[in-house]
Formats: structure tokens, C-alpha cells, sequence
């Protein structure tokens, strides 16, 4: 992804996570309101902001004359998605061999076969004798 | 709230993702979108593939295809107040600018958690479908795990009976 090495740039100074941190806890507060918590002249955090903006983290809203600002998780979002496929696959062949485990037990001495994939038999299970509870 | 991303593809294609009724929204977790129209005051009803489930409701606030689209909505599973939400969709040199925001959402609510957790999901995996024809790896799973265990965890006030697609859209009960 071609973005992402701005935003692991713009992840990567103190000051502008905090800055994220004070937009998060304030949607559509003003630069000079962002500026305000800081220090260092406005000019220099309106250039830590535009590095936020470069990088998506940050989204702007002109309204009269105002800048308002918006944490967009979005980048962090994919960057998510990027790294936990393998997770999340581990994760639902558990859960679906959980579901097996659980209705084969139920179903008592008829010797399901647990499913491997979580999109074996889903269908067919719904009309199963649990209808009510899992339909 | 606003969730922000570009999207390298056309912007009919963006505006289809997030309007389609002929098969289950992708980018908006695997829902099937049922409404009446676009006019404003239509109904919305976002529900499970196989109709059984009714997640989201909403009336339609303003449409202009294929640029600007605001509903109002409300999770079915919790008894908080409506709120509103408006994709918005640009043309930019680098692709089309597609944004989520949400408005009206009181804060602490389960509403305000899920927005914030479902936005940015929604538009991450909107320009993963846009752009690759599916979402990622991980979504998909998550898509089979509702399939599976989805109506084991939703409560009955969720079934879709209590939610006709009529007018007006608030006469679901809950």
C-alpha cells in the first residue's frame, strides 16, 4: 500500500500522536484550539498537522473561515487489515471447529463429522434440531 | 465521526458499493440493502443475506447520485436514539475521495461504539472491494463467522418482521 509509510511517518513523532489523541477527544476542534495545547508556535504545529492530513489521519473541514479537524481511523483501519488476516483466520477455524464440537455433542451418538471449513454445512445445520436457538 | 479514503476506481462503481440492492453490501458488513427509493423520507433496511434479520433501519435524507447520500439510522439490537450518517463521494486526480460521517451520536452510547468501530471498517473495506473485487482476507472470514455463529448472538427484537420495509420507517417496534 503506497500510503502506509507516510502514516507509520506520521505515527512515528510524539507530538503529533498527541495532537490525534486531542482531535479524537474533541471531533471538530479548530487548529488554533489544537495550537492552543502546545508550546511551540502555531505555525509549527499547523505543519505536524499537515503531516497528519498527508497521511489521512487527520481530515479537514473548512466552515466560515475555520479549519475543523477529525481524527480518520481509516489508515490505522488497513493497516489492521494488512497484518491480522492470518489471526483472524486462526481465530474463525476456531470458532467454527468450537460450533462442530458443540453440535455434534448435542446431536449425541450420531457421529458428525466436524467440519474443517467454516463454510461447510452451515446451511444444512440451520434446518437442524436447534432451530430454534440457532435459526 | 469521519472516516476518509481514497479509492482508485470509478466513481459510479463506489456509488453502486453503497446503494446496490441486487446483492449483499460488501463494504457495509455483508448487509443487503432494502429500500423503496431514494427520495428523501424513503425507507431504508439493511438486513442479513437471507432476510431473516434486520440490522440497521433508516429513512433516506437527501440523495444526489452519485456524489452525496444521508440517512438517518439506528441499530435495531439497541433501544438509543437515531442519528445520521452521509457518505460522500468526490473526484479527486488520485482516485475518487469517498468519506463516512456520522452525526447526532450520543456519546457513550453502544450506537457511539459501534459507529466508531464500524466506520472505519466500512470505508476500508469499501476501497478493498472497489479496487480488488473483494474485501480483505480477514473480512471475508469475519463475513463466514456471521454466517455461522451470527444468529446464535442476535436478539429476536432483530428479526425482520418487526421491521417492514414501509412508511413510515420508524414503525418498527422494539
Amino acid at each position: 500500500m503506497e500510503s502506509m509509510g507516510a502514516v507509520f511517518d506520521a505515527l512515528g513523532s510524539a507530538t503529533r500522536r498527541r495532537i490525534l489523541d486531542l482531535v479524537k477527544a474533541d471531533p471538530g476542534c479548530t487548529v488554533g484550539e489544537v495550537a492552543a495545547r502546545f508550546d511551540v508556535t502555531r505555525i509549527a504545529v499547523m505543519h505536524q498537522i499537515r503531516v497528519l492530513e498527508e497521511a489521512q489521519l487527520l481530515v479537514s473541514r473548512k466552515e466560515g473561515r475555520r479549519r475543523r479537524l477529525y481524527f480518520n481511523a481509516v489508515p490505522i483501519q488497513m493497516i489492521y487489515d494488512r497484518w491480522t488476516s492470518e489471526l483472524s483466520a486462526l481465530w474463525a477455524s476456531r470458532m467454527a471447529d468450537l460450533k462442530y464440537r458443540v453440535e455434534s455433542r448435542s446431536e449425541g451418538r450420531k457421529g458428525t463429522k466436524h467440519g474443517r471449513n467454516p463454510q461447510d454445512g452451515v446451511e444444512g445445520r440451520r434446518q437442524g434440531k436447534h432451530r430454534g436457538r440457532v435459526a | 465521526m469521519v472516516s476518509r479514503v481514497v479509492v482508485k476506481g470509478s466513481i459510479e462503481d463506489v456509488w453502486r458499493e453503497i446503494t446496490k440492492t441486487d446483492e449483499p453490501q460488501q463494504a457495509i458488513f455483508n448487509a443487503r440493502m432494502h429500500r423503496l427509493g431514494l427520495a428523501p423520507g424513503s425507507p431504508i433496511r439493511m438486513r442479513t443475506p437471507d432476510n431473516r434479520y434486520t440490522s440497521v433501519v433508516g429513512e433516506i435524507l437527501e440523495a444526489d447520485p452519485p456524489r452525496k447520500l444521508s440517512h438517518t439510522m439506528k441499530f435495531t439490537a439497541y433501544d438509543e436514539p437515531w442519528c445520521k450518517v452521509t457518505y460522500e463521494l468526490r473526484e479527486t486526480p488520485e482516485g475518487v475521495e469517498f468519506t463516512l460521517t456520522s452525526e447526532d451520536v450520543v456519546p457513550g452510547t453502544k450506537t457511539a461504539k459501534d459507529m466508531e468501530r464500524g466506520g472505519p471498517f466500512i470505508v476500508g473495506t469499501l476501497k478493498a472491494v472497489v479496487e480488488n473485487g473483494r474485501p480483505p482476507l480477514g473480512t471475508r472470514l469475519l463475513y463466514a463467522l456471521f454466517g455461522l455463529i451470527g444468529p446464535l448472538l442476535t436478539p429476536k427484537t432483530c428479526r425482520s418482521e418487526h421491521w417492514p420495509l414501509e412508511e413510515p420507517a420508524r414503525g418498527g417496534r422494539s
